[in-house]
């Protein structure tokens, strides 16, 4: 098997993918916390229209950090997302070539889709699938979307989310993220390690929680105005800054367990709203035409 | 009858199931195959099902290519309608024929309740069994419940998972079906029984074949390491449904993982990735089991992958037990204030303080020793802590067994960290109770909190739906009551419970408590499970002495002597004292008055009912319910037959009437408001 670099991982996946008939779109310039939350996938899994995209997306969990310490586990990594709607009936087999086009022999090793019926709360989406499992490691999320936005889909599209990490480790044979190859040489590490350790140290003992509490109510007040003024692309941008400042309260553990999901519940009718909005927009754009 | 069969195979290939879905689904599905087919009066022979992660399968044997041939009757308008006076048929009857489409010679005639109707017989159409299956079966296939289903098209078909493709055969023919947009399977020229062999051929569909082999690989393998020949049940089924054909190797981790606590190596392992820990004398040790699915693999490297995914995950074990236990534990009190139980139940140190109130109570009432009493009480202050542990937040199927371990690391005395461990248990119907008297109080405590929290703050339990877990809390409570016969009034420790919670209840306290306790009864009942008759449940259940032990203990012996003839005559007793209370009005009946006696048989029923009084009441005291029992029928049940033969008891007379009644009242509540309410048993026959 070729060692592919982390950086040829991406050109493949996106290759394989664009053959497929995915568009490709750039990553979300906002703080988010999955490929889930670009509008890319958020308001286009929304309504009837068939559509096509894959995209590479940075993602952040501050919770997740751990000072660049453990293997596997890190505040901001990236994820390769798929969205294909409606779900061909194959989809599955297809995603099984692309992990081929990797160079990753399905029959030496051990492929495994273990329940997991994916859920975002604060998005208000919802759906059934699976962990798929490469000897044990989870490399991907399979999702049937059932719900976004708190909105029962019609036409179902189907999630792959690549943890391109992960699967860069198989290809590797790496037991350290931190060691694999990013590209010609250059290490993963050499370009995220300091990065990890210090947003460690800002997510669990810097960040300043009155400011981001402060925050968390600007732009929840900003996406509620914008909402109104039927601004839904700008409104939505303010929702994923809300999510995220409350991700960081969240890690500085700022919010205790019932305000938890009360900060939850706040996120997610902004996120329908915009889901409603986009909806409503898009239809009667279809109507007007 | 028809006698030519043909055997039936329903196949389903779908997409990875969820591990605990399709043993229940084809074994329902079998079910109501074979109900839809005895419906339909279609015959069949033996039955078989089978299913891995991705195949549910359900096999008859010779199933009758028709149905049965049936006869019914149809009735017409009454003779008098249907002849007139001269006896001709009217026109009425000649309507009636060609409506029915037969001729006139066939109407008959037939006696009914409401007198003479003309009528014809009526033989219905077999229909060929085909075509009743097309009809039937994806009608079943949609039926049958899952506990979640989801879309993938744009058919609305619901199934647990997509639905790869679907096979019908009925011997060698392909049935077409439709269910949604799946594809159906085409299989041409095998029967039913003959494709069931290939595919058995195949791999291992029978689960329960499947489930041994993978038991059988994994016991060598305990007895190669000369370690415990224990195989996790719950993990092996799973396991069962995660690979089709087994395959088997052996791993290992870093030594330096096992100053972890034992049960967070085993949840590493078993819950997240699958595989099976290894104990030696009941010590873990380093090595770890997988099984994988078949194939020429690379073993090595696949087994590699295993290890280092599991020290990965060990090592953010190792990460959390050490920020866990940096501080000492009892410090995590203060964070208590801030943790919420629950919105309208306040925070998790009000709790803490209520589980000590009332675990002090409990303690009290069971006259417990001054020691046991401190190491609950101690226990209970410490149960909640580990919840705001990194431990327990990753795995939340931890708690209170991380709370244990943290607790002796920071000094606390075993019976204290083992009360704290146990306090969950049990989990489910199948699972272990708290081992020790101190965990099984903290264990009763925390359950009635949680009931009368949810249910006094209006939560519904009227749905099969158990969100806040109240039915498994209760059934939980009943069986540790039970099995550790703890003798308590339940009803009073609710009374309690209700009271530490102040006002932060939202619903009537009086009815709360007797909707907890009729909640508790039910539950009681669906535990006895099946008893002889079936009304000796509700029978028991009535009396207001409220001993959850006691229940059990009665219907143990009322199941056994509920054959005998002095039960019967018992029965019989309030059987008919209470037929006879029936007509009297409520509050209408006082007490007895010697002097309004008329009768000599007053007089004697009267003193039969003195004599026995204080022995029932003995019998009662020391719980011998069969004794009881054959007293009370010895005393009453003759002098009672003969008094309803010569005393008029609802005489014209007002005085005389309600006395009687009151005496009626009397000896009938003398047993059934202490040993069992009798009255609820279908009517007695005492032969």
């Amino acid at each position: 098997m070729k060692r592919l670099s982390f950086v040829e991982v991406v050109e493949r996946l996106n290759k394989f993918w664009a053959k497929q008939g995915c568009t490709t779109v750039m990553p979300l310039d906002t703080e988010v916390g999955a490929g889930t939350f670009h509008p890319a996938t958020f308001f286009k899994s929304l309504g009837n229209e068939k559509w096509r995209t894959a995209y590479i997306q940075p993602s952040r969990r501050p919770t997740d950090g751990r000072y660049a310490d453990n293997p596997l586990r890190m505040q901001y990594y990236y994820q390769y997302q798929v969205l294909v709607k409606p779900s061909p009936r194959e989809i599955k087999n297809i995603y099984l070539d692309s992990l081929k086009s990797l160079g990753i022999d399905l029959d030496l090793h051990e492929i495994r889709f273990v329940e997991d019926d994916w859920e975002s709360p604060t998005l208000g989406a919802q759906g059934l699938g699976w962990e798929v499992w490469l000897d044990s490691l989870e490399i991907t999320q399979f999702t049937y979307f059932q719900q976004i936005g708190g909105i029962e889909l019609d036409m179902v599209s189907c999630e792959i989310t690549y943890g391109i990490e992960r699967l860069c480790m198989f290809i590797q044979n790496k037991n350290n993220v931190f060691d694999l190859e990013w590209q010609n040489g250059l290490k993963y590490g050499d370009l995220h390690k300091r990065h990890e350790i210090e947003h460690s140290k800002y997510n669990f003992d810097e960040s300043n929680i009155d400011m981001h509490l402060k925050m968390f109510e600007f732009f929840e007040k900003e996406a509620s105005a914008l909402l109104s003024k039927k601004l839904v692309y700008p409104a939505y941008s303010f929702v994923l800054k809300a999510s995220h400042a409350f991700n960081l309260l969240d890690a500085r553990g700022a919010i205790g367990q019932s305000e938890r999901a009360r900060y939850i519940a706040r996120i997610r009718s902004l996120a329908k709203r915009c889901a409603e909005l986009y909806l409503s927009a898009a239809q009667g754009a279809a109507t007007t035409s | 009858m028809n006698t030519a069969t043909k055997d039936f195979l329903l196949e389903i290939n779908v997409e990875t199931l969820p591990v605990l879905y399709p043993r229940p689904w084809v074994e329902t599905l079998q079910k109501e195959l074979i109900k839809e087919l005895e419906a339909q009066r279609i015959g069949y022979g033996g039955t078989y099902s089978a299913c891995n992660k991705n195949l549910l399968i359900c096999y008859i044997k010779g199933v009758s290519l028709h149905q049965d041939e049936i006869s019914r009757e149809v009735l017409g308008p009454p003779k008098h309608v249907a002849f007139d006076k001269e006896g001709n048929l009217t026109k009425q009857a000649c309507g009636f024929a060609k409506t029915q489409g037969v001729k006139i010679e066939d109407l008959k005639i037939k006696k009914t309740a409401k007198g003479e109707y003309i009528y014809v017989e009526k033989k219905e159409k077999a229909r060929p069994t085909k075509d009743i299956l097309r009809d039937v079966v994806p009608e079943i296939i949609k039926n049958v419940h899952f506990p979640k289903t989801m879309r993938w098209d744009s058919s609305g078909f619901r199934f647990a998972r997509p639905v790869e493709s679907l096979l019908l055969l009925l011997g060698k023919d392909n049935l077409r079906i439709k269910a949604g947009n799946v594809p159906q399977k085409k299989v041409s020229g095998v029967t039913a029984s003959v494709y069931l062999k290939k595919i058995q051929k195949a791999s291992l569909i029978d689960p329960d074949e499947r489930k041994d082999a993978i038991k059988k690989l994994i016991l060598g393998k305990l007895g190669f390491l000369k370690a415990d020949p224990q195989v996790d049940e719950a993990l092996l089924e799973e396991v069962n449904f995660m690979v089709n054909s087994p395959q088997i190797f052996v791993g290992q981790f870093d030594k330096r993982f096992l100053r972890l606590p034992k049960d967070v190596l085993i949840a590493s392992m078993s819950k997240y990735q699958r595989v099976f820990p290894v104990l030696q004398k009941g010590h873990i040790t380093n090595n770890f089991i997988a099984i994988i699915e078949k194939g020429k693999r690379d073993m090595a490297g696949i087994r590699k992958n295993y290890e280092n995914i599991l020290e990965a995950r060990l090592k953010d074990s190792l990460f959390f037990f050490d920020e866990d236990t940096k501080k000492p534990f009892k410090e995590n009190a203060e964070q208590l204030k801030s943790l919420i139980f629950q919105k309208k139940l306040g925070n998790m140190s009000e709790k803490i303080e209520r589980l000590k109130g009332l675990s002090r109570f409990i303690c009290e009432k069971l006259a417990l020793d001054e020691g046991l009493k401190s190491n609950i009480q101690r226990a209970a202050e410490l149960s909640k802590l580990d919840l705001i542990t990194l431990m327990v937040g990753e795995f939340p199927s931890l708690q209170g067994v991380m709370g244990g371990e943290y607790a002796l690391k920071s000094g606390e005395s075993k019976e204290v960290s083992q009360a704290i461990k146990e306090h969950y248990l049990p989990q489910g119907m199948d699972d272990k109770l708290p081992g020790s008297l101190e965990g099984s109080i903290l264990a009763i405590s925390d359950r009635i909190d949680n009931v009368v929290g949810f249910l006094g703050t209006g939560v519904d339990i009227s749905g099969s739906f158990d969100p806040f877990g109240i039915r498994r809390n209760t059934q939980g409570l009943i069986q540790i009551i039970e099995k550790k016969a703890l003798r308590l009034r339940i009803d009073e420790v609710i009374q309690k419970s209700i009271e530490l919670y102040n006002d932060k209840l939202t619903v009537d306290r009086g009815q709360l408590k007797d909707k907890i306790v009729d909640y508790i009864k039910e539950r009681i009942e669906y535990l006895i499970g099946d008893v002889r008759p079936i009304e000796l449940k509700a029978a028991i259940l009535e009396i207001k002495y409220f001993d959850i032990v006691d229940i059990f203990n009665r219907i143990k012996i009322f199941s056994s002597i509920s054959d005998k003839k002095f039960f019967s005559e018992a029965a019989k007793i309030v059987e008919r004292t209470n037929n006879i209370l029936k007509a009297a009005r409520k509050g209408e009946i006082g007490k007895v008055d010697k002097n309004l006696f008329e009768e000599t048989l007053e007089h004697e029923l009267w003193k039969a009912y003195l004599n026995m009084r204080p022995k029932m009441q003995d019998l009662v005291n020391n719980e011998k319910y069969e004794e009881a029992t054959r007293e009370y029928a010895k005393a009453f049940y003759k002098i009672l037959h003969d008094f309803f033969d010569h005393v008029m008891v609802n005489t014209e007379k007002a005085s005389l009437r309600l006395n009687r009644l009151a005496m009626m009242d009397t000896i009938n509540r003398l047993y059934t408001e202490r040993v069992a309410d009798l009255a609820k048993l279908p009517q007695i026959i005492v032969k």
